[in-house]
């Protein structure tokens, strides 16, 4: 029996009284607190806007980065460069935010282009993003007298702000960060950074250009960083080359590890608890808070690996996303018109080999709008790398593959959904820690960019996909999380979602694996409609010849990197070659029967 | 000496968000070999994992020939002859076929004459010994788990779905090995499949799963065993 955990929400009546005591806290500070602890508090608001950045991109994203402080130290060193060279005047502290600003933008637009480009490892852009502050550091220490080198700039002029009311600005500033930032990864499009922490290959073969939005995401976070250094420079009249530093992008990965990674209030309370705490202790013990800080760190990641704040806020339903089941609509798609001499897919003389092993030889294959080909053959004869050459271009070693009349060249994955490519891989390939119900509206990105803001009450789905989701029962189980979910079910809703995509070509590698019997004629029938009435091309890899033999138009059998032959399903099995390679004695005494 | 392979008593279990099995209790002798059946969803994988160490128990204890297996770690049951094909992501793809074989055994030593008694089931493998795991196709790679799990000669052998994807002169070689394993090694077996004919065929008996609960049993061999099943199957 499957039972949903109740999960806390936060209800809008918690969410004021959050309001209210974060907006308090801000106001009231001044009359509360000490001047001391003001201006620790200061200090610690432009930490946690910059570690807000960093779970974004670390909790979120999945993009472990050490770079942050980089463009932390350049935003302050922005400001103290410009006042201490050009004087303190309102066109300066102008002329000062916009570098803060560009640099930033700049320097993460160039980090990103070199960290996630296609096929670069997670671990390569860790590496990148150490590497960064170390370089920015060094740069510092080398600049003279121009930048202060190793004991930085000092005694520049600055804003004439009170601490009051220096506290006001910047609590006001990490507030309205905080909730920018809490609104879009709430929003529908703050769901795709979480799909691309899952599973970047699900991503790009739904049309999700998975690197444009890390370097957008990584340029946004890092314009953000460069402010709050903008402000911490500013306000402290003091910058030094540790600023932008590797420890101050290490401990801001402390800092969020402990507050709770993925969460934004922890991160945003942690790192300012931390920072009080330090600014109190470090003083009276040195050495033993570093260590004590350092096991605390430890100990965390062994014991609360959620981090030490959201338990303490659980209760009010904070730092879990709110799962409101949307409703399901259907989404009119255009029936395709006939196929006017163009064929959906046309492959000619592909070839695939790694090394001197020829996986595929000189493939040419054509179907047309309304075809359902089945591709059948000895496990290893090649029919999975054929789909692969079909959806990416820089897999085939040779030979043409043209969808929907665009020839892909080496074009990417996201480019060949874009002309009309859907596919379904061999193992269910979805995104684990996300909805059924989100699932499928990533899948439907293409066609209804998710709003930055919202979250959408209804969730558009083609009749078909309707149908795949009704069949297997999904449509009841739309708030569940997608890994908890059989293997069968996963495999019913990567089907779902690449039919969500409104493709014109699929390609389906054993959709019905893991399914039940009656489970697969279902779908079957759901398949057939694809083909019959709604006018797409599918090619279906099967093992079950009796559900090809319900469904499919042509067979095409491959044996050994070469297509063997093609025709009905009667030729097909009719012919010695199947029997001898594929079907086996049961078949082959079925059919003498 | 217990003459029951597995016990399992009252077992409660699940996962973070939701329970899947309540209470179930189920027996398996010596020797059986039983198959696993049911729609999907209804905790057949998840029984597979609990009973291999892989899911915390919420209550009930588990047996294997009598020795209580229950807050057992998963490396400390396959130590005790249980061996589990799961249903993915279960091969080495960095490692090359022989040594993802290699692994299965306890003492490497024994490689060339339990690789000669699986090398008739899939003869591909033979000439390919050194090619990395990961370039096989997807149903190479369960043929290349089941093998493993072969290797092993467990005493207890759990197969997840293992004819999934497979062509289906493969499956029936798969048939026949698993046939002649239990005859000459008295392996017991639990397998779940959506073949049903193919279970059938390897098990003596089967049991229905629906929402964690056993609501069909009985002995494959008998006719009416195809028709109860699929009245459960139902959509």
């Amino acid at each position: 029996m499957i039972s949903r955990r109740p999960r806390c929400r936060l209800t809008v009546r918690n969410a004021l009284a959050f309001g209210f005591v974060a907006v308090g806290l801000i106001v009231a500070g001044p009359w509360v607190f000490d001047s001391y602890l003001l201006n620790i508090l200061i200090k610690a608001f432009f930490f946690a806007i910059v570690a807000i950045t960093v779970d974004v991109l670390w909790g979120y994203t999945g993009y472990l980065t050490f770079g942050q402080s980089a463009f932390f130290g350049m935003g302050a060193y922005a400001a103290g460069l410009v006042f201490t060279h050009q004087g303190f005047s309102a066109g300066s502290a102008a002329l000062a935010l916009a570098l803060a600003a560009a640099v930033s933008a700049t320097t993460a637009g160039l980090v990103g282009w070199l960290s996630f480009y296609r096929g670069a490892s997670p671990f390569f852009a860790t590496v990148i993003s150490l590497v960064l502050p170390i370089v920015s550091t060094q740069l510092l220490l080398s600049g003279g007298d121009w930048t202060g080198s190793s004991s930085g700039l000092t005694g520049y002029a600055t804003f004439d702000l009170s601490l009051e009311a220096w506290y006001w600005v910047s609590g006001a500033l990490l507030m309205c960060i905080g909730l920018l930032a809490w609104m879009v990864i709430r929003s529908d499009a703050g769901r795709v950074l979480a799909s691309i922490r899952d599973n970047e290959e699900r991503c790009s073969y739904l049309g999700i250009n998975v690197p444009f939005v890390k370097i957008v995401l990584l340029v946004a976070t890092a314009v953000v960083a460069g402010i709050a250094g903008f402000g911490y420079g500013s306000f402290s009249g003091v910058v030094a080359p540790e600023l932008a530093g590797f420890v101050l992008g290490t401990e801001l990965i402390v800092w969020i590890a402990l507050g709770g990674r993925g969460t934004l209030w922890g991160p945003l309370i942690g790192t300012i608890l931390i920072n009080v705490a330090t600014a109190y202790l470090s003083s009276s013990m040195p050495f033993v808070w570093q260590l004590i800080l350092g096991l605390a760190f430890v100990v965390v990641i062994v014991l609360l690996p959620k981090g030490l704040i959201p338990p303490l806020l659980r209760p009010f339903g904070l730092g879990r996303p709110a799962t409101d089941t949307p409703t399901l609509v259907e989404r009119s798609v255009r029936l395709m018109p006939a196929a006017a001499g163009e064929p959906a897919f046309a492959l000619s003389g592909v070839t695939k080999s790694f090394g001197s092993f020829k996986v595929l030889e000189g493939i040419n294959l054509e179907a047309s709008a309304g075809e359902l080909v089945g591709l059948i053959g000895p496990n290893g004869a090649g029919k999975t790398t054929l789909m692969r050459c079909m959806s990416d271009g820089a897999d085939r070693t040779s030979g043409q593959v043209r969808l929907c009349g665009h020839d892909i060249q080496q074009n990417s994955p996201e480019d060949c959904v874009r002309f009309g490519l859907g596919r379904k891989f061999q193992n269910a390939n979805v995104f684990e820690s996300l909805t059924v119900a989100e699932c499928l509206r990533m899948a439907g990105y293409i066609l209804e960019r998710p709003s930055i803001v919202r979250r959408a009450s209804t969730l558009a789905l083609p009749p078909y996909a309707i149908d795949v989701i009704r069949v297997t029962g999904l449509d009841g189980k739309l708030d569940l999380v997608a890994r908890d979910l059989s293997h069968g079910q996963q495999q019913a809703l990567e089907l779902a979602m690449v039919l969500a995509l409104a493709p014109r070509i699929v390609l389906l590698d054993e959709p019905t694996a893991g399914l039940t019997k009656a489970e697969r004629t279902q779908i079957g029938h759901v398949l057939s409609s694809l083909a019959n009435r709604y006018k797409l091309c599918c090619l279906l890899v099967e093992h079950d010849l009796d559900f090809v033999e319900e469904i499919a138009t042509r067979i095409v059998v491959m044996h050994q990197g070469k297509i063997a032959m093609q025709g009905t399903f009667k030729e097909v099995a009719e012919s010695e070659l199947v029997k001898t390679i594929y079907a086996g004695s049961a078949r082959a005494a079925l059919e003498a029967a | 000496m217990s003459t029951c392979a597995l016990q399992l008593s009252s077992v409660t279990t699940g996962y973070a968000s939701s329970v899947v099995l309540r209470g179930t209790s189920l027996t398996v002798a010596r020797g059986e070999s039983v198959a696993l059946l049911g729609k999907n969803g209804m905790g057949k994988s998840t029984l597979l994992k609990t009973i291999m160490g892989y899911l915390p128990k919420k209550a009930g204890t588990i047996h294997l020939h009598g020795a209580d297996i229950t807050r057992m770690q998963p490396h400390r049951i396959s130590r005790m002859g249980v061996a589990y094909a799961a249903q993915e992501h279960a091969i080495f793809t960095d490692l090359s076929i022989r040594d993802n074989l290699r692994l299965g055994l306890v003492k490497n030593a024994t490689f060339d004459e339990r690789f000669a008694e699986i090398e008739p089931i899939f003869p591909l493998f033979k000439t390919r010994l050194k090619q990395q795991a990961g370039t096989l196709s997807g149903g190479e790679q369960k043929m290349l788990l089941v093998a493993r799990a072969l290797m092993m000669r467990p005493c207890v052998v759990l197969l997840d779905e293992i004819t999934e994807g497979l062509q289906p002169s493969v499956i029936e070689r798969i048939a026949d090995a698993l046939l002649w394993e239990r005859q000459t090694h008295g392996t017991t077996m639990m397998l779940i499949e959506q073949n049903v004919p193919f279970a059938l065929k390897v098990a003596d008996r089967y049991l229905v799963l629906k929402q964690g609960e056993i609501v069909d049993q009985g002995e494959s061999k008998v006719s009416s065993a195809m028709v109860s099943i699929f009245n459960h199957l139902k959509v």
